[in-house]
């Protein structure tokens, strides 16, 4: 722990909840039950690709409305990123391809990865498949994809009557 | 522990800053040939504009800031990354020729080259038949 976070005076306010330590490891514990829950649909991050081998880093977020997606993948071309929606999941695929000048060079650092990625999201509800869009700006991807109008319908008001 | 791996690292020694957000350590590769030397970094979010490089004597410091890396509405599902600053810093050895170091950025990624000084690249020597 750095020592800032002990001194009040200097102590950020938790920006928003999700940076609390104790909401990670919950965050940690609910994706590790996921990964075993969802079956073997959603393979786990940990396994999606070989050892040392790219992978990239995904964000899921779920509003009423639709499904934001975003993932780093720095270094990948637009051209070699594939995103398929089906109607309860989506699939990211793609390469990082490793420059081909860089070989028979002497390596100091080799802290970057490549190599080719999948990875498959299950959204465990209905999308509206045709209206997703996708962006990919500086090595990030952001995916939009709307909740079908039969999704967002679950959950309609009831209106109880007075009698 | 392998998932551990891919995972940002935080800078830890990072000095206090102003914004209110954690940095990370990109993760590089250097690499050399007879006339530079290359560094190429990850920084997913950042873009020529907020990308900063600075040498100060030989201390060489890139950083980089991510605007409008969370996604606002909804609840989160999966987060596997954390948003942040980027900063790292190297020392140079004299050898490099300062005036000509080159720096781009694409796709998120942060290249540098770095000119060897012609003092220190390689020479040939031809041999004269005697």
């Amino acid at each position: 722990m750095r020592i800032r976070n002990l001194l009040p005076s200097v102590q950020r306010a938790a920006a928003n909840d999700a940076d609390h330590p104790f909401y990670s490891l919950q965050r940690q514990m609910n994706s590790l039950f996921d990964d075993f829950f969802t079956g073997f649909d959603a393979t786990p991050r940990s396994l999606a690709s070989g050892v040392g081998a790219f992978s990239p880093s995904i964000d899921v977020k779920e509003s009423d409305k639709d499904f934001v997606i975003r993932a780093e993948l720095p270094g990948v071309e637009e051209k070699d990123i594939e995103v398929t929606v089906t109607n309860d999941a989506v699939a990211i695929k793609g390469e990082k391809k490793e420059e081909k000048e860089d070989k028979g060079k002497n390596y100091y650092y080799m802290e970057r990865s490549y190599g080719s990625f999948n990875r498959v999201i299950p959204l465990g509800t209905e999308t509206d498949a045709d209206k997703a869009h996708a962006s990919f700006k500086n090595g990030v991807l952001n995916i939009t994809i709307p909740k079908s109008a039969q999704a967002k319908a679950k959950g309609t008001k009831v209106p109880i009557k007075a009698t | 522990m392998m998932e551990k791996e891919m995972q940002k690292t935080e800078n830890v020694s990072a000095t206090e800053r102003i914004r209110n957000v954690k940095t990370f350590v990109p993760r590089v590769d250097i690499y050399e040939d007879k006339d530079s030397l290359f560094l190429v970094a990850d920084m997913p979010g950042v873009d020529e504009k907020t990308v900063d490089i600075e040498l100060e004597k030989n201390v060489l410091t890139i950083a980089g800031r991510v605007e409008n890396g969370r996604i606002k509405d909804g609840t989160l599902m999966y987060s596997e990354y954390e948003i942040g600053d980027y900063e790292r810093v190297f020392t140079l050895s004299d050898e490099i020729d300062r005036d000509k170091i080159v720096a781009t950025v694409k796709n998120g990624v942060l290249r540098l080259e770095l000119p060897k000084a012609e003092k220190v690249k390689p020479k040939k020597i031809a041999i004269k038949a005697a």
